[in-house]
């Protein structure tokens, strides 16, 4: 426990307390302004007048281990790596994750995510996605951390957005070949597998649900 | 009567009673995967391996006979350690398909891991490749890699069903299961190889990929696709409204009653849930445009009222359902029958053509039709055919005839569809020769287009209640959860409708009108909710012969 | 009488915007000076045609901010008095302006303008009657918001300004009896001498126990850190709580205007006011000996120059103590003013007029 420290007579009359605590931050003042004006008269450009970062022009960097927007890792031929276990969506915390699982044509891969969505507005970056993921599919390096939007709907992230980090709203285009529900056209199922894989491919190993 | 010990306890079984079903008495659980006590035993798991005294090695409860004096121990470090070994084998050619199978969550392979799991796997060589995914039937995906060879399909199939699809093909560690060649899995009871495999082998391709297991919630219910009323557990999902296009009800499982279905049931009744989510009403509709249920009360109860004055009440007729539950149908006699003194309210449609198979599919698709027939809203046995001309027998014309040739100024019919019956034609020219036409069902169907009345009823599983069926054993469906927003229980609404019309009635839940009817009805005299259980129970047999014969017999038909 | 009127709107006119500048480039200086001091660099993103110029446009967006928000009354709220704090505040503080002298004689045509707005007699006493008046632009501004919070903010800021106003008059009265007038301008010039020839003879140097009293009570006054117990940004609701848009910018501005007026009186009563050391009418008289003639318009331009300067440093100083120091608690608050300063600014008085009554006027 710390204890309360008798004031001695100078510490009591506080006076000289007050010249002490003045001087110290007066001599910051006048060092920084100092160096603020020798910067612009290009001098001393090495020695930083402030420890603070100018966030748009200057980023701050990053721990490795920081959580940031999530990404969706992707396979080789351009579909996501995900396999629509859902185990993410059944450990958020916020439950900001909505996952629809479909048929995958390699029956070594039987399952994907024809519906990933994330709504940022919504998370809280606990990371436990990430941690829980079986199949390493989706990763929060992303190194994006500036989130923000007009509006609610807009925080919403979905297939396009998540396996191409890159992508930024309103994303306009489509680029996805596999079969998913695609948000840019109205929640429609855009996409086939033939344009993934080839005819050829696709015909021979083909199990598509035959309802 | 062998009496032996299993972990301690003392149990005395009959004779030929294995330890595995002696353990099960004393309520001692024993991991298995092949056996099933419904099917024969086969001890090829080599799971259930429990400790016998004096016995050199471990031994499988399953098939090891009670004997006298035997001493059992189905745990401790040797039990556990067999069957770590035993899990390894089983494990050395089973992918790590978890996270798309969908048996996780309620996979025996998972679950015995967690127990008996070799956490520190040693296996490093290459693992067996067989085929995946693939359609054996309408209702069944195999994979074949994720089987560990129980068998239980195959003897399903051999004894259950008797059509022999499946078999184990191939030896040691290609073995695979299979159908023979040129075979299809379509039995009518296909379904239940799904729910005895106990690995991820055969799925259910309804279900596939719809949701995980651990998202389903559960409720104990009854079968409403045929009079069986096979005893099921409902799954459904209320939170995630993403999955399956916004479905709440994901599948139904049978749920075990020796006196009914047993472990199984029919994939027609396993199928048949999606009218609880598809094509619902849920908006009270006043010849189209959209209405209230307080305007629809005041309209009904008016129209009633103003008939009673008038005594025109045998100008009203009413066709109940027998897919209504018993309180249901007890309250449209007591309402209909006993205090307005409706001539015109009765059950007198042909019944829906189906077949029955001897074993759980009955002929007869309505779950309550003998609910209606004890309670007397059953017409005589020989039904008159309605698309005949001039027919009619028993008590006269039936309604819909009296209806059409204009006799009834007002019908309102339970969830029947007069269009299958009658024709679009008809039944718009009905629709124009009633003051009123009332529709009340769950689901759209063409009559409800025609209907002056449209109100939106709950499926079963949406309201507590009661199915009799065909052996006369009141079973509770259960209320799983609430009905669709709009949609409103029968009994709500009739109890509503006979408050206006200064009505007596004796209860409003379902249970209190329960309580009521087995104080009116000799045949259920002395059945409550509580009594029923989550198991049923026959009706009072002797006292429900009435005045037309006994509707018993003609319903059952053993298994 | 045209020419002297013209005079005076001319004098009033530099006063009021001088004051007013100075007190919206306060809250500039607030935040580049709280950020240096704080290894920041502050704010500077507020630009016109993409010119910064260190952020100097922040007051600026921060009016078109002000003036361009929802002028918010609260349901019950008395409207007239509601509106009407904020402008008594405002306006009796730059009234006070009036009475401080900023220069000396100036000789126009053969006039000589005194520079300072209203040649008052006791424009002391005028200054803090100003001052205390503000007092109700406080009081209305608790009681016209009928909000509960509003009306404990503004009686402690109505008990913290009282009690530090007689500390803030009886440590003044020291100087008053050493210079025998309550007129500033006359104040001023008394401090003129030197001692030995060579101190200026400044009321600090005569009054020091006096001036840091005064410093203590006069930031109370203004209610900043460390005395903003009144209402505190972000930690203290205030009696302005109810206030938005311009009128909550007017109460901000008032603490500006009085810091400015606090600098004022500090430099006119302890500092010499317009006086620069060894500068006399004629020009400069070194102590070694040395002469400087210098004009009479530069002599008085002078004059003005370093009672600007001298405003400015004070504004730092006050700057530098309300970023350094923590904020007291209400009880040491009130034992500082009663039981500190108080007794020790009555003592000052004593030994003051003690001196006075055993050496006379010996200058």
């Amino acid at each position: 426990m710390l204890r309360k420290r008798e004031l001695n007579f100078w510490e009591r009359i506080y006076l000289p307390e007050i010249i002490r605590g003045v001087a110290i931050t007066s001599r910051h003042f006048f060092v920084n302004l100092f160096f603020h004006s020798a910067h612009r008269l290009g001098l001393f450009k090495g020695k930083l007048a402030a420890v603070t970062f100018q966030y748009p022009e200057q980023t701050r960097p990053l721990a490795s281990r920081s959580r940031t927007r999530h990404r969706l890792t992707v396979r080789e031929e351009g579909t996501p790596r995900c396999v629509g276990c859902m185990l993410c969506e059944t450990v958020c915390p916020a439950k900001c994750i909505t996952i629809v699982a479909g048929e995958h044509p390699d029956p070594n891969v039987e399952k994907y995510p024809v519906r990933f969505d994330i709504d940022l507005g919504v998370c809280v970056y606990c990371g436990y996605c990430v941690e829980v993921c079986p199949e390493d599919a989706i990763r929060m390096d992303t190194e994006i951390l500036d989130i923000a939007a007009y509006s609610r709907d807009a925080m919403k992230l979905d297939l396009h957005e998540l396996m191409d980090p890159k992508l930024r709203k309103p994303v306009a285009e489509c680029k996805l070949k596999f079969p998913h529900q695609c948000k840019i056209h109205g929640n429609q199922t855009r996409g086939s597998w033939k344009a993934v894989y080839g005819e050829q491919t696709c015909a021979a190993g083909s199990l598509e649900p035959q309802d | 009567m062998p009496t032996l010990t299993i972990d301690g306890k003392p149990v005395t079984v009959p004779e030929g009673t294995t330890v595995i079903q002696a353990a099960e008495k004393l309520g001692i659980f024993v991991p298995r995967y092949c056996y099933h006590p419904g099917l024969s035993v086969a001890g090829n798991c080599r799971i259930c391996l429990v400790e016998v005294a004096k016995s050199p090695k471990l031994q499988i409860a399953c098939n090891t006979p009670a004997a006298e004096g035997m001493v059992v121990l189905t745990r401790g470090a040797k039990v556990e350690e067999g069957r770590q070994a035993v899990l390894e084998f089983l494990l050395i050619n089973h992918p790590l398909d978890c996270p798309v199978c969908d048996q996780s969550g309620e996979c025996d392979l998972q679950n015995f891991y967690m127990t008996y799991g070799l956490y520190d796997p040693r296996f490093k060589e290459q693992k067996v490749k067989k085929a995946k995914a693939v359609a054996i039937g309408p209702k069944v995906m195999l994979d074949a890699e994720r089987c560990i060879l129980c068998s239980r399909c195959v003897r399903f199939t051999d004894e259950v069903t008797k059509t022999g699809e499946f078999g184990i093909f191939n030896r040691g560690d290609r073995s695979q299961i299979g159908l023979y060649p040129g075979k299809t899995l379509d039995n009518p009871y296909s379904g239940n190889v799904v729910d005895i495999c106990p690995v991820g082998a055969l799925t259910d391709r309804d279900f596939r990929f719809k949701a995980r297991v651990w998202y389903l919630s559960t409720a104990p219910s009854v079968c409403g696709g045929c009079s069986r009323g096979c005893n099921v557990d409902l799954h459904y999902v209320l939170d995630r409204p993403h999955l399956a296009q916004g479905a709440r009800v994901m599948r139904l499982k049978p749920r075990f009653n020796p006196d009914v279905n047993r472990w199984w049931m029919c994939d027609e009744g396993r199928y048949g849930y999606k009218f609880m989510d598809q094509k619902r009403l849920t908006r009270v509709t006043h010849r189209g445009s959209e209405s209230t249920w307080e305007e629809a009360l005041t309209a009904l109860a008016g129209w009633l009222a103003r008939a009673r004055e008038e005594g025109r009440l045998d100008q009203v007729g009413v066709i109940p359902s027998a897919r209504l539950t018993t309180e249901e149908l007890f309250l449209i006699r007591k309402l209909f029958q006993e205090a307005l003194g409706l001539k015109n309210c009765l059950l007198d449609l042909p019944p829906k053509d189906g077949t029955s198979d001897g074993f759980l599919i009955q002929a007869d698709k309505n779950p309550n039709t003998m609910g209606a027939a004890l309670l007397d809203l059953s017409p005589s046995p020989q039904p008159s055919p309605i698309k005949g001309e001039g027919g009619g027998a028993g008590d006269g014309l039936s309604i819909l005839q009296k209806a059409l040739d204009g006799q009834l100024k007002a019908l309102w019919i339970f969830g029947h569809d007069l269009v299958g019956l009658l024709g679009e034609e008809k039944t718009a020219q009905l629709a124009k020769q009633l003051e009123l036409l009332v529709y009340q069902g769950s689901n759209e169907n063409p009559t409800a287009r025609h209907a002056h009345w449209v109100l939106p009823g709950a499926v079963y599983v949406e309201k507590d209640g009661t199915f009799v069926n065909c052996q006369g054993r009141v079973q509770r469906v259960g209320k799983a959860f609430k009905p669709l927003p709009g949609a409103r229980p029968e009994a709500e609404f009739l109890v509503e409708l006979a408050k206006r019309l200064e009505i007596q009635v004796q209860g409003r839940t379902p249970e209190e009108l329960f309580a009521w009817l087995a104080r009116e009805v000799p045949a259920f005299a002395g059945l409550t909710y509580e009594k029923l259980g989550w198991q049923g129970m026959a009706v009072n047999l002797s006292s429900s012969s009435r005045k037309r014969g006994s509707p018993i017999e003609s319903g059952m038909t053993n298994p | 009488m045209t020419g002297y009127f013209l005079i005076k709107l001319a004098l009033a006119s530099v006063v009021f915007f001088g004051v007013l500048n100075l007190a919206g480039l306060h809250t500039w200086v607030e935040r580049k000076q709280s950020a240096l001091m704080q290894d920041r660099i502050g704010a500077n993103r507020a630009s016109i045609l993409g010119l910064r110029l260190f952020g100097i446009f922040h007051p600026l967006a921060d009016a078109v901010k002000m003036f361009t928000k929802e002028d918010f009354i609260p349901a019950g709220a008395d409207r007239f008095l509601h509106t009407l704090a904020p402008f008594v505040s405002i306006f009796f503080a730059l009234a006070a302006f009036a009475g401080i002298p900023f220069g000396d004689r100036l000789a126009v045509g053969g006039q000589m303008i005194e520079l300072q707005v209203a040649k008052i007699d006791v424009a002391l006493l005028y200054i803090f009657a100003m001052l205390s008046l503000g007092i109700y632009g406080v009081i209305l501004a608790g009681f016209a918001s009928r909000s509960n919070y509003a009306m404990l903010g503004s009686l402690r800021a109505c008990a913290q300004m009282l009690s530090y106003e007689i500390v803030l008059g009886v440590s003044i009265i020291g100087v008053v009896m050493v210079f025998g007038t309550l007129d500033l301008q006359e104040m001023v010039r008394a401090q003129g001498k030197y001692f030995l020839g060579v101190v200026p003879l400044w009321g600090v140097v005569l009054q020091p126990a006096a001036f840091f009293i005064f410093l203590t009570a006069a930031l109370a006054e203004t209610k900043r850190v460390p005395f903003d117990l009144p209402e505190g940004e972000s930690e203290i609701v205030g009696y302005f709580v109810e206030y938005s848009g311009m009128k909550f910018g007017m109460f901000f501005m008032t603490d500006f205007i009085e810091t400015v007026m606090v600098a004022c009186l500090a430099t006119t009563l302890f500092f010499g006011g317009w006086q620069v050391p060894y500068l006399r009418p004629e020009g400069f008289f070194f102590p070694w000996g040395a002469h400087l003639a210098v004009s009479q318009l530069t002599y008085v331009l002078l004059g003005v120059g370093a009672f600007m300067l001298k405003v400015i440093v004070f504004c730092w100083l006050f700057m530098t103590i309300r970023w350094t120091l923590p904020r007291f608690r209400y009880d040491q608050l009130m034992h500082l003013g009663w039981g500190i300063l108080f007794p020790i600014s009555l003592a000052n008085v004593l030994v003051t007029g003690l001196v006075l009554a055993c050496f006379g006027n010996a200058n």
